[in-house]
């Protein structure tokens, strides 16, 4: 028993502990130290849930799990592991999703007290929704290298996880990953669909052949258009049969995939003249006749993390890469396939060689494996001290949460270093609700942007509903009076509209859609906002508060008038960027404006284990993580 | 060959088990945490927090020494004392089941009391990289603490009380040039163009490029083309307000190129330029941090004990005032931008040859200050830190000791970090003890206020200490004596200020709640105060980061926490 809590703790607190039932949500770094530090804190009973496994780069911080342990559950070794060292503690542990129907809101209600310690923000949302609906607090935390926070999470009375707008992933236009790459991560994700198309699940979104659609080529549109087919076959005599099924006809031949995607793709990009005009074209390689121009570094043979390779180096690693991953398939047997995982070595290689061989092709500076994987893993560093500094202040929230004082709840963030101000620990007032959030307000309407005419029904679903908004088994009504059913939960029911534009069903500018997801008890009305061309060419747009749109696309006309590309994000970019010295006015302006460029900054760091920045304040901390890291390993 | 084999084998495994903090620390960093000998004192819950949160990360190897055995309460608040344990050394099983979170750890204990250790064979704790020490007396604290002074053994002791956790670090000299500071700026000199890059950029001409190679230019030639523009205009002098500075950002405006309708083209690289500037002006010049290391005395007085920091560091100050013409030498790192990776590349190696250049100036120099204070070429100086990192021939960071001469490789990670070279200097316990120390007067400021910040604590642990002194316990130990310890403790906290010459007000409320705590561990509290006191131990070790300096107090009721100079 812990036996010191007692005398420290009042006796309210001590009650509220004793008689408490918490949920942890997450079993990695976080949850480790959280499931100690309860146990040893004299929470009695304690459940916890994770869907993973154990990874051997777990251990240097999950101090629950050790090297037998790797392939294992971590929610079932942490409570094994917890219950060596405190036998009295009752854990229940769950090896699951915390997204699954099993978990419904009679779940979520047995508990006083929901601590999340997640790496992903899907999950995240689902909690954050789950917690509102059962009105259960809950205890958000992240970490990221030296960085952390902790906030707390109660419905009407603080902020939800999604009151305010959650920065965009950052996603690459197709044709800038399969006609025009010009920097080093386009290579890495185009090397990344190169590997799913080759031994993965089929996408068609992650296609890596050079794409006659690109509307830069909008002059030659009706002639690509009426010989892309032809064209295609040309460019390799594949297109017909799937990529995958060419390349195992070749028996995943290297020399022949090689020059399949590093030659005669190439070439035929250069057909396409319209592209290279304004830049650079690229130069296509031939397995027979690489460059041997190689570096000073590389007399000997290792091959190793942290230095460049050559494109002998990189070629001889891609043959050795594709023969193992072979293996590996073949192993699986009939309609077997390779998810692509940054920690097997064979999978990483092939990424890292077929990506540096493609900015080699573009003049794209290279990059060492260790960058590779950081950029194509979204890598954020992971250290024991930071997690358990978040773990200790979780427990310490979850206290006054236990005695419902939710006015002396604080978000809390923990700086790299002492700031100017002596403070490691920046500790800030909870915000209140946002009125117009889309998920915890009292009846939560979004906005989406999006062509009528060229989504469909299964688009909305996947990309829009489940992607964008977060639900998992969404039901969808037309609110046109008649009750049309869109979409619904139960399988099939609505098969037949999958395919179909929502255009087809009379959903214009305008049109209201109901949603509802039972397992979530959320209900959403979608106002679709029809635009013929979105910026960027997005497929679609979330706004959670209508009032956003009428300012931005005054904003964006008003750069319209001005020039094609208008200078003003990046002269608000600028502000961000300004000197201390800088006058007044800039500084003012620069405050409101990091909000703008922490999606920019971060644009490797798809996912980092924080909580979304609920203030501008805050993000700027979190849009450190990107920037200093680069730094540290540079 | 295959000792070959099985030595490849263990380094795949442990970059993949370290992979997450190489990418903060790095594998110089690694290296300097797997030669690292850590101590401890007292495996009490915060004391072993400290050690997983060490040797999870991977330090060499880690002492315990204590000489109680595991009590109830222990195991209550501990995770590495188990109920089965009760009776048994706490030395021994602390050590044996920290032990087993790390197999490349190696773990070691005594059972004897750190104080008896201290009398009977002091050099003992003189073997190791740093002490953490956690739960002492006061009077056991000042024996270790001189003594570890004495030998520039640094040590931080922490101690968690209530809801109060507490370090303070104890270091006599420490250098750092990896100090990542929050805000750096880049090292253009654009204010001072270098001949190479004055060269470099003349070579190029905006006016006579194809519209492809004129949006692929790198910025940094841009700006600096307009900028000769503007000083050309303007008596040679560069832009120095925020409206100069927007004038020349419309020139640079103009110089975007049109299409044939006259609609501005997509130059990416102009858009940078523009967005670069305020950066780009801002003067190159010697940061306040660094002028100081340079009129230390350290620096300026060298003598046959100086360390490679400082042969290094007036070197540094040396070539500041004679070739570097003011400056410090080139940092050699441009960003990335647009560009063709061509004349990128170019442009990248014109920074790296002079910072090359800078850094080969500054070793001729710290040759010839090693000659000036006696030191041949097979002297020892007292090395930097144990193992420096040096990229060998296959480009993997190899280690060497850097016994004698400093290496060519140090120096030009020294340049290359030039503008973030720190010293920091704790003041010595007897320093902190002194009843006339100026550092009270400055503590105690503010501590009347209606809410005085977290150093409070400072003073309410200080009059706790003087208690234990009087009566061999701390206040509200025993549950039943809480009243009567509230006004010992009042009469212990009035005797010290006394001492201290001071008058200072601390609120009752304040009393009762330290003796409410009756010296208890809250594991929540350890857990906190292990992870910040291991990634101090970790600043230390890896000489990255600035240590606090040198106390730290956090109070876990309010989640706020303070660093304080005593
Ligand atoms: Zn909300």
């Amino acid at each position: 028993m812990a036996a010191s809590i007692f005398g420290v703790f009042d006796e309210v607190t001590q009650n509220k502990i004793i008689s408490s039932k918490v949920l942890v949500v997450g079993a990695g770094g976080i949850g480790c130290e959280l499931l100690k530090n309860l146990v040893l804190s004299g929470f009695p009973d304690i459940e916890i849930i994770d869907l993973d496994t154990i990874d051997v780069s777990n251990l240097n911080r999950q101090f629950l799990f050790r090297k037998e342990h790797v392939g294992k559950s971590k929610a079932q070794v942490a409570k094994e592991s917890a219950l060596h060292f405190n036998p009295d503690a009752k854990i229940t542990a769950y090896h699951d999703s915390i997204m699954s129907s099993d978990y419904d809101l009679e779940f979520f209600k047995k508990f006083d007290l929901v601590m999340n310690a997640l790496d992903n923000r899907v999950a995240r949302n689902h909690v954050n929704r789950m917690c509102l609906a059962a009105d259960k607090p809950l205890i958000e935390s992240g970490t990221a290298g030296y960085l952390g926070q902790v906030s707390v999470i109660k419905k009407t009375v603080t902020e939800c996880y999604e009151c305010q707008p959650q920065a965009a992933q950052k996603t690459f236009p197709g044709c800038t990953i399969r006609n025009t790459p010009s920097e080093p991560i386009h290579c890495i994700v185009w090397a990344k669909h190169l590997f799913n198309q080759l031994f993965g699940e089929d996408d068609p979104d992650q296609d890596v052949s050079p794409d006659t659609a690109d509307p830069e080529l909008a002059g030659e549109a009706g002639k690509a258009a009426l010989e892309s087919e032809a064209k295609a076959d040309a460019a390799g005599g594949i297109k017909r049969k799937s990529t995958q099924a060419w390349a195992m006809e070749t028996g995943y031949n290297a020399e022949k995939l090689f020059n399949k995607f590093f030659r005669d793709d190439i070439k035929y990009l250069l057909s396409m003249e319209a592209l290279w005009k304004k830049r650079k074209p690229p130069v296509p390689l031939d397995w027979n006749n690489l460059p041997q121009d190689v570096p000073a570094t590389t007399h000997q043979v290792a091959i190793c993390d942290q230095r460049l390779w050559s494109v002998q180096e990189c070629a001889d690693v891609f043959a050795k890469s594709l023969s193992s991953l072979k293996e590996e398939l073949i192993k699986q047997g009939e309609g077997g396939m390779l998810v692509w995982d940054k920690d097997d070595d064979p999978a990483m290689d092939f990424v890292t060689s077929a990506a540096n061989i493609r900015a080699h092709i573009f003049g794209i500076p290279s990059k060492t494996r260790f960058d590779v994987k950081s950029m194509a893993g979204n890598i954020i560093p992971a250290i024991a001290t930071t997690n358990a500094i978040i773990a200790g202040l979780i427990v310490m929230e979850g206290l006054k949460v236990l005695r419902e004082e939710f006015d002396k709840c604080k978000a809390v963030f923990l700086n790299r270093q002492p700031n100017s101000r002596k403070k490691l620990l920046v500790p800030c007032q909870l915000e209140k609700p946002n009125p117009k959030c889309y998920v915890c307000a009292p009846k939560p309407e979004v906005t989406v942007i999006l062509n009528t005419h060229k989504i469909t029904v299964k688009v909305l679903e996947e990309k829009i509903i489940k992607g964008g908004l977060g639900m998992v088994a969404p039901d969808v009504e037309i609110d046109d009076g008649k009750g049309t059913i869109l979409i619904s939960s139960e399988e099939g029911e609505t098969e037949e509209n999958t395919e179909k534009f929502l255009e087809q069903f009379g959903i214009n500018n305008g049109v209201r859609l109901k949603c509802d997801d039972f397992l979530q008890n959320y209900n959403l009305t979608i106002i679709i906002y029809h635009r013929d061309k979105l910026e960027e060419d997005k497929e679609f747009q979330i706004i959670g508060d209508v009032s956003e749109i009428q300012a931005k696309y005054l904003e964006d006309k008003e750069n319209e008038d001005k020039q094609p590309n208008g200078l003003t994000e990046k002269q608000a970019t600028e502000a961000a960027t300004a000197v201390e010295d800088e006058d007044e006015v800039m500084l003012v302006e620069e405050e409101e404006i990091q909000q703008i460029t922490v999606s920019k900054k971060r644009k490797h760091d798809e996912e980092p284990e924080v909580v979304n920045g609920d203030t501008v304040k805050k993000q700027r901390l979190i849009s450190d993580v990107a920037e200093h890291y680069d730094d540290i390993i540079s | 060959m295959n000792t070959m084999e099985g030595k490849d084998k263990t380094n795949v495994d442990k970059n993949n088990k370290y992979d997450r903090q190489l990418r903060l620390w790095g594998d110089h960093g690694q290296a300097a945490l797997e030669t690292t000998r850590v101590c401890l004192i007292n495996a009490t819950a915060t004391g072993t927090e400290i050690m997983k949160n060490l040797i999870l990360p991977g330090i060499g190897s880690f002492t315990v020494v204590d000489g109680q055995k595991v009590l109830g309460e222990d195991a209550g608040n501990n995770f590495f004392l188990t109920k089965d344990s009760i009776g048994k050394s706490r030395a021994k099983v602390a050590t044996d089941l920290l032990a087993e979170l790390n197999e490349d750890v190696h773990g070691d204990f005594l059972e004897e009391d750190a104080e008896k250790l201290l009398d009977s064979n002091p050099d003992f704790f003189s073997q190791f990289s740093i002490v953490v020490a956690t739960n002492l007396c006061e009077r056991a604290l000042s024996k270790l603490s001189n003594h570890l002074w004495s030998k520039n053994v640094p040590l931080l002791v922490c101690r968690c009380y209530g809801f109060i956790g507490y370090m303070r670090l104890f270091i006599k000299e420490h250098t750092v040039f990896e100090s990542h500071p929050d805000n750096t700026h880049e090292d253009l000199r654009l204010d001072r163009p270098f001949p190479a890059l004055v060269q470099y950029c003349d070579s190029l001409h905006l006016e006579t490029m194809t519209s492809k190679d004129h949006s692929h230019t790198p910025w940094l030639v841009i700006l600096y083309k307009y900028l000769q523009e503007w000083k050309k205009q303007h008596n040679c002098k560069a832009p120095n307000d925020y409206k100069e500075r927007n004038k020349l950002k419309e020139m640079l405006k103009k110089g975007i190129h049109r299409n044939e309708e006259g609609v501005l083209e997509d130059e990416e690289n102009f858009e940078e330029a523009i967005r670069s500037t305020n950066m780009a002006l801002v003067p190159s010049k010697v940061p306040s941090e660094v002028e100081k290391i340079f009129n230390d005395p350290s620096c300026t007085n060298l003598h046959s004990e100086s360390s490679a920091f400082w042969i290094m560091a007036r070197a540094l100050k040396d070539f500041v005032d004679n070739e570097g013409e003011g400056a410090l030498p080139v940092r050699g790192t441009i960003p990335d931008m647009t560009a063709d990776s061509e004349r990128y590349i170019q442009l990248q190696q014109v920074y790296r040859k002079k910072a090359a250049e800078d850094a080969s100036k500054v070793s001729q120099r710290v040759q010839q200050l090693l000659h000036s204070i006696g030191k041949g070429a097979d002297d020892q100086v007292e090395p930097l830190r144990p193992f420096m990192p040096s990229p060998s021939s296959d480009g993997h960071t190899s280690l060497f000791s850097s016994v004698g001469l400093i290496s060519e490789h140090e120096i030009k990670t020294f340049c290359r970090n030039a503008a973030f070279v720190r010293v920091v200097r704790c003041r010595s316990l007897v320093e902190e003890y002194d009843n006339k120390s100026t550092k009270l007067q400055e503590l105690v400021l503010h501590l009347d206020d209606e809410e005085p910040d977290d150093a409070v604590f400072y003073v309410l642990l200080r009059a706790v200490d003087r208690f234990y002194e009087e009566y061999n316990a701390y206040p509200g130990w025993y549950n039943d004596q809480v009243e009567t310890d509230v006004s010992k403790l009042k009469a212990c906290l009035t005797k010290l200020l006394q001492d201290w010459g001071l008058s200072l007000n601390i609120k009752d409320d304040y009393i009762h709640e330290i003796c409410r705590f009756g010296a208890a561990e809250l594991h929540t509290v350890s857990a906190f105060i292990g992870g910040v006191a291991a990634q101090e131990v970790i600043k230390v070790i890896t000489r990255q980061f600035v240590p606090f300096n040198n106390t730290y107090i956090y109070n876990a009721m309010k989640q706020t926490s303070i660093t304080l100079e005593l």
